[in-house]
């Protein structure tokens, strides 16, 4: 009793020692377990609809995304001004991607717009109404955009429906992970991942990718290892907005 | 008691209760059993007090070893198995409905007391919160136990080598 009471008062860091002994040393039949699960459970996940509604659900997406793109067309002949609510006093200013990814720098790109039109760094870039990354590097006319799947990126996230907020850290494979999630909490293949309120940066979460792997940590079962996937597809990219905050500055 | 085999007992179902029972969860809900409580059951009421009392924190401390927070299982399961064990001088559980019945009754009370401690860790340790899905820990957790626990107990009754006749009452 009183070494579970010595267990339950004691700093969390090192009770945290036990269940990361426990995993080293088990960690072979663990991770076989984890397979063989992963194994039995792939069927039995797999998810299919109809043609029919396939193709249903394909249209409806087309006609969205026809009328979104109709709407942001029409926003930016108008001003290159937003007028979403969570954002008001807030300036959108749209770039063109002069130089895209390349191989020595696949997860970084170049815009048209730089310290003159306010931009600074840290600031969110959007692509496609998702977050594809801040801003890493300014000069006057121009600035450099980091991916959020780059190594050196992490964002402030949160998962829809959690209400807890991680970082999450770019695998530079077109991918970031989340960690230190602890497997309470519920999390799908699918899940959307949004950027987390950011004073003076971002005045709402908005989104940035989709979980396209959910799986126990390797080194801590206890918690979640998640793949986030963006949302959308970068490389296609033509021009992107970034989001000013503070116009004045 | 052979405490080896208890020993290897616990530490294949900590080990299975952290990988390999997700096999038999529900798939849509991710409802499944509570290996280390059925073994916490099955001990309290088939070995002598002070083996129980050994027994139920050794189970708690497995445990917690595969949970987020230390501590709190250690007490509750502590504090139930040896409960349950006293009961055993007032109450027989032998027939498996009853067995049934005290699998659940005990899943439920160790969940409830395990996160009212988990609460309060939170509160004045301001330890990372816990995510607690109530009706999955307080009632499905132990029920999908209840019904696989006396079911486990026979293959648990012949590993530790424990005859019907070696029953306390």
């Amino acid at each position: 009793m009183l070494g579970g009471l010595i267990f339950l008062f004691a700093p969390q860091g090192l009770t945290n020692k036990f269940q990361f002994a426990f995993v080293r040393t088990f960690s072979w039949p663990l991770g076989k377990g984890r397979s063989v699960t992963l194994a039995a459970r792939t069927p039995a996940s797999t998810e299919l609809v109809s043609r029919r509604e396939y193709d249903r659900l394909q249209n409806h997406l087309a006609n969205v995304i026809e009328q979104r793109d109709q709407a942001y067309q029409q926003i930016k002949k108008l001003s290159g001004l937003s007028s979403r609510f969570p954002f008001e006093g807030a300036k959108w200013v749209l770039a063109d991607i002069i130089t895209g990814p390349t191989d020595e720098s696949p997860n970084e790109f170049i815009i048209d717009r730089g310290a003159e039109d306010g931009l600074a760094k840290e600031q969110f870039v959007l692509g496609d109404n998702s977050i594809i990354g801040t801003i890493s590097d300014v000069s006057a006319r121009r600035a450099k955009v980091r991916f959020f799947t780059d190594p050196a990126s992490n964002i402030a996230v949160k998962i829809a429906g959690l209400d807890v907020s991680r970082l999450m850290q770019g695998t530079g494979d077109n991918s970031a992970k989340i960690r230190l999630l602890p497997v309470e909490h519920k999390v799908k293949t699918g899940d959307a991942v949004y950027a987390s309120k950011k004073p003076g940066f971002l005045d709402a979460p908005m989104i940035v990718g989709k979980v396209a792997q959910c799986k126990r940590d390797d080194e801590n079962p206890s918690v979640w290892d998640i793949t986030v996937k963006p949302v959308c597809d970068i490389e296609m990219l033509n021009d992107v907005a970034i989001i000013v905050t503070d116009p004045r500055q | 008691m052979r405490w080896f085999r208890f020993a290897a007992l616990v530490l294949i179902a900590t080990i299975l209760q952290t990988s390999l029972i997700d096999i038999i969860a529900f798939p849509a809900v991710d409802i499944k059993p509570n290996l280390l409580l059925i073994l916490l059951v099955f001990f309290a009421v088939r070995c002598q007090s002070t083996d129980a009392i050994i027994t139920s924190f050794t189970i708690g401390f497995a445990a917690d070893i595969t949970s987020s927070t230390m501590g709190p299982q250690i007490i509750s399961f502590g504090v139930f198995g040896t409960l349950l064990s006293e009961m055993y001088h007032v109450i027989t559980i032998r027939k498996w409905p009853y067995q049934l019945l005290a699998i659940f009754i005990t899943g439920f009370l160790t969940a409830a007391l395990a996160y009212l401690l988990t609460f309060l860790k939170v509160i004045f340790f301001e330890a990372e919160p816990v995510v607690f899905n109530t009706y999955t820990e307080l009632l499905w957790t132990p029920l999908y136990s209840a019904i696989v626990g006396p079911v486990l107990f026979l293959p648990t009754q012949w590993w530790m080598r424990i005859k019907k006749r070696q029953f306390r009452r």
